[in-house]
């Protein structure tokens, strides 16, 4: 079974993540590192990826004649997605186990455990489609 | 250069989408179908997934002991991501033209739905410190 776990944050959210100390942050890098090699060496890694910050987020329609229009504004409140991983996994406990690791990785000290957004994901369109 | 093009609805999207005529919504399988097609001719096509209906989504934290912790509650207003591509492209505007291709996937009655997809370039590495600033 496929698990999506998603960490996400606000702008605000960002601007405070960029404001870490240097110790803080490399805590934090070397134990994605730590946690990214230990999920590719149990064989549970589908996918991982970080996602740029942001403000270099866009969103984009097409108008009507099919072009992008790229002017859109995001709500004050969104929460963009920071980064995830895909895991292959035997229960969705085990999911929610490894979404716990993330949820409690190292940050500043008045940090409390972030939340992690898990879902399952789909391995194709749904059988009646095909 | 890598961007992730990203679909979002709220947590009752599967519910609307499911009620759709079914034509309508073969109509929309085949045009997404055709897109992944033509994103793997083109070389451009490094991932895709559909995540599974929101209201299975999990907020997960961890206890003081380390166990998670399942029973958090999404704010009304979020906004649940749907799916997503990644794709590696050799300039912004494709990804932005590949994107507004997304947004005119047809809908009910096949009109064009023009939905927004967030746009994103994926990040090889750690962040910069410096790229953290705000716009």
């Amino acid at each position: 079974m496929k698990y999506i776990l998603m960490m996400t944050g606000t702008k605000a959210d960002f601007a405070w993540y960029a404001k870490w100390s240097k110790t803080d942050l490399q805590a934090q890098l070397a134990f994605m590192h730590s946690f990214n090699k230990e999920l590719k060496e149990s064989g549970v890694l589908v996918a991982t990826e970080g996602l740029a910050f942001p403000n270099q987020a866009k969103l984009v329609r097409a108008a009507a004649d099919g072009t992008p229009i790229t002017d859109g504004v995001f709500p004050e409140s969104k929460e963009f997605l920071a980064g995830y991983w895909i895991v292959d996994v035997e229960t969705p406990e085990q999911a929610y186990q490894l979404a716990a690791r993330v949820s409690a990785g190292p940050g500043p000290k008045d940090r409390g455990n972030q939340p992690i957004e898990v879902r399952p994901v789909m391995s194709g369109p749904p059988p009646e489609m095909l | 250069m890598k961007y992730i093009l990203m679909m979002h609805c709220p947590r009752t999207g599967y519910d609307t989408f499911g009620a759709w005529p079914k034509k309508d919504i073969e109509a929309h399988m085949a045009f997404m179908l055709a897109f992944n097609k033509a994103l793997r001719e083109s070389g451009e096509w490094v991932s895709g997934e559909g995540l599974a209906d929101p209201k299975q989504a999990k907020i997960v934290r961890a206890g003081k002991d380390g166990l998670p912790i399942t029973d958090g509650v999404f704010p009304e207003s979020k906004e649940f991501l749907a799916g997503y591509w990644i794709v590696d492209v050799a300039s912004p505007d494709r990804a932005d033209a590949l994107a507004a291709k997304a947004s005119a996937a047809p809908g009910p009655g096949g009109a064009p739905m023009n939905m927004p997809i967030e746009v994103r370039q994926v990040m090889s590495g750690p962040p910069e410190q410096n790229s953290c600033n705000e716009s």
